[in-house]
């Protein structure tokens, strides 16, 4: 594995009495995809709202390329290369594609003229383009997850935090997000994923992290994690494993 | 379509500052100057209740706040108007700041409260200190120039407006803006701070309101504070905004001027009946918020709906689901 990008180190995340996130460290190499999997509740969405900025850890570090950056703000880690998707999607409803991507090109062309034609490329690389002037609510659930890749996308991100941007997609929208993903990474952005298909991160993950009421319990290539009877147990109840 | 309101907006411009050479009656330019004066405030209002969504139910007591500075200043410190006026936008911007740090982090109603709150306590300062004359109010230097006023209101509210155009609907700012209107914690990811971009558009919105209200002490001479710091400013304001269309400049605009219109209409030929304007207001305001929820500029052309022409061209292929190899 290359160089950390991002490490998690031993975060906890407390609600109240919940224990969202329970003494959970893993990291992401630069150039990597990991996976994170988990069964629903598991605190997926807590870990990435922690890493995004939006939640400060009860306790623990996150350190994005050996620089800690626990309880910053969401923008600020945003201007230092994290960027996300949200899994219940956040277009901006009543503005256009082009001008939802041209909002998230701002953060590095300033001006509204060079934001706008990086936009445009943003939509040509994303398959929007045609889209362009449509108002962001008139969108298609698999659009509207695709504007999020593309929002994201517009950051020029180091590291790419990608909440179930498949699920609730047909298989032909799935693969074409599946295929949009690779090309990103293969552009060099580190991604961590979350997904419940599987299938998805079966195939594209280097590394697989799986998380069962907050704490992990496995880590490791998908297929070894998919052997694992802990991570079978987790999903399918004691029976089976 | 945006370019076309920019057209519109020009050509009244051009006509309002015509009006003067067609006729010398006072009575006429004093209300003209009013009716611009009132463009001004509800152009103003819009930056952060249309842009944004927080309702500024404190804008009169920035008005008042620019009066009073501009006021204090010439006749306590013998500025003269100019250097005043600066002084009294400065105040009201100045101000924004203050009230909009702590508030504008709040969501909802709260801001509306806070504003409506700080408006009421600016009016009960002025009561109660000195140097602003009290209940008695402040006397200004006579300076009775129709035409001063007329030009100086119209070059304040064309600049403005022109201002205002320029950033909210061709800079990155008015976007900026949208974003966090639409939703503030998908523009957080998005790299943009929403407390000090709000708190930006508060100021924007609150100089030209302390401006204008220093132009009024000046022109009419006399301030109290149940003159530019009751509510009359607010609540017209706002329905002038509303009842144009928000978020959008020229709906404001429009609002404005036929607002006033019917108000100095009523006024001026029907003064008996003068209960019934606020009932008759108060009907089309309802009537509107319900069946122009997009205001009268909703009407004319459908900005903020965009609805697509033809319907969405579907994600997937004509050659239907074919399964991924796992």
């Amino acid at each position: 594995m290359s160089r950390a990008l991002l490490t998690v180190d031993r975060v906890s995340m407390t609600f109240g009495g919940l224990r969202a996130l329970d003494d959970v460290s893993f990291s992401v190499g630069t150039g990597e995809i990991v996976g994170l999997i988990g069964p629903n509740g598991a605190g997926k969405t807590t870990l990435f709202n922690v890493v995004s900025g939006y939640c400060r850890p009860t306790s623990g570090r996150v350190r994005l390329d050996g620089k800690d950056v626990t309880g910053k703000r969401p923008f600020d880690l945003a201007r230092l290369g994290i960027g996300r998707t949200f899994q219940i999607v956040k277009p901006f409803a009543g503005l256009t594609v082009l001008e939802n991507v041209t909002v998230a090109c701002l953060l590095h062309h300033p001006r509204r003229r060079h934001a706008r034609q990086k936009a445009w490329e943003i939509l040509e690389f994303t398959g929007l383009a045609d889209r362009a002037h449509r108002p962001a609510s008139g969108l298609t659930l698999a659009g509207r997850k695709r504007l999020e890749i593309a929002k994201a996308l517009s950051l020029t991100p180091r590291l790419l935090l990608l909440d179930e941007v498949v699920a609730g997609l047909n298989p032909t929208e799935a693969d074409r997000t599946i295929e949009l993903i690779l090309d990103i990474h293969r552009s060099g952005v580190s991604i961590l994923i979350v997904e419940h298909i599987m299938r998805v991160i079966m195939n594209i993950s280097d590394r697989v992290v799986v998380l069962n009421y907050g704490a992990k319990i496995a880590e490791g290539p998908p297929r070894e994690v998919a052997q694992d009877p802990t991570v079978i147990e987790a999903y399918l109840g004691e029976a089976a494993a | 379509m945006q370019r076309s309101r920019a057209l519109w907006a020009g050509i009244a411009a051009g006509v309002f500052a015509v009006i003067p050479l067609l006729t010398r009656d006072t009575f006429a330019l004093r209300v003209v100057t009013e009716a611009m004066m009132w463009i001004g405030l509800a152009v103003a209002w819009d930056v952060l209740g249309g842009y944004t969504g927080y309702l500024n139910f404190g804008h009169g007591a920035f008005f008042g706040l620019g009066a009073y500075t501009t006021a204090v200043l010439m006749m306590r410190g013998h500025w003269p108007f100019a250097l005043a006026l600066v002084a009294g936008g400065v105040t009201a911007g100045a101000a924004a700041v203050v009230a909009g740090l702590p508030t504008l982090r709040l969501k909802g109603a709260y801001f509306a409260i806070a504003t409506w709150a700080l408006s009421r306590a600016v009016q009960q300062l002025a009561l109660v200190l000195e140097f602003t004359g009290g209940p008695d109010g402040m006397r200004l230097p006579p300076f009775l120039n129709p035409m001063f006023f007329y030009y100086l209101m119209w070059a304040l509210v064309t600049a403005i407006f022109v201002v205002l155009w320029i950033l909210l609907e061709r800079s990155a700012f008015g976007l900026k803006l949208q974003a966090i209107r639409e939703d503030e914690e998908g523009a957080m990811a998005l790299g943009l701070r929403p407390t000090a971009i709000k708190v930006q558009a508060f100021v924007l919105s609150t100089v030209p309101a302390g401006i204008l209200g220093g132009v009024y002490a000046y022109w009419i001479t006399f301030i109290d504070p149940a003159s530019v710091l009751g509510d009359l400013v607010t609540d017209q304001s706002v329905v002038m905004a509303v009842f144009g269309g928000l978020g959008t400049l020229v709906g404001p605009a429009v609002g404005a001027v036929l607002i006033y219109a019917f108000k100095t209409f009523f006024w001026a030929y029907l003064s008996e009946y003068q209960v019934l304007y606020l009932i008759i207001l108060g009907t089309v305001i309802a009537l509107s918020v319900v069946f122009l929820p997009d205001g009268l500029i909703g009407l004319m052309a459908r900005r903020r709906i965009k609805e697509p022409a033809e319907p969405e061209p579907a994600d997937e292929d004509s050659q239907g689901l074919r399964e991924v190899a796992p």
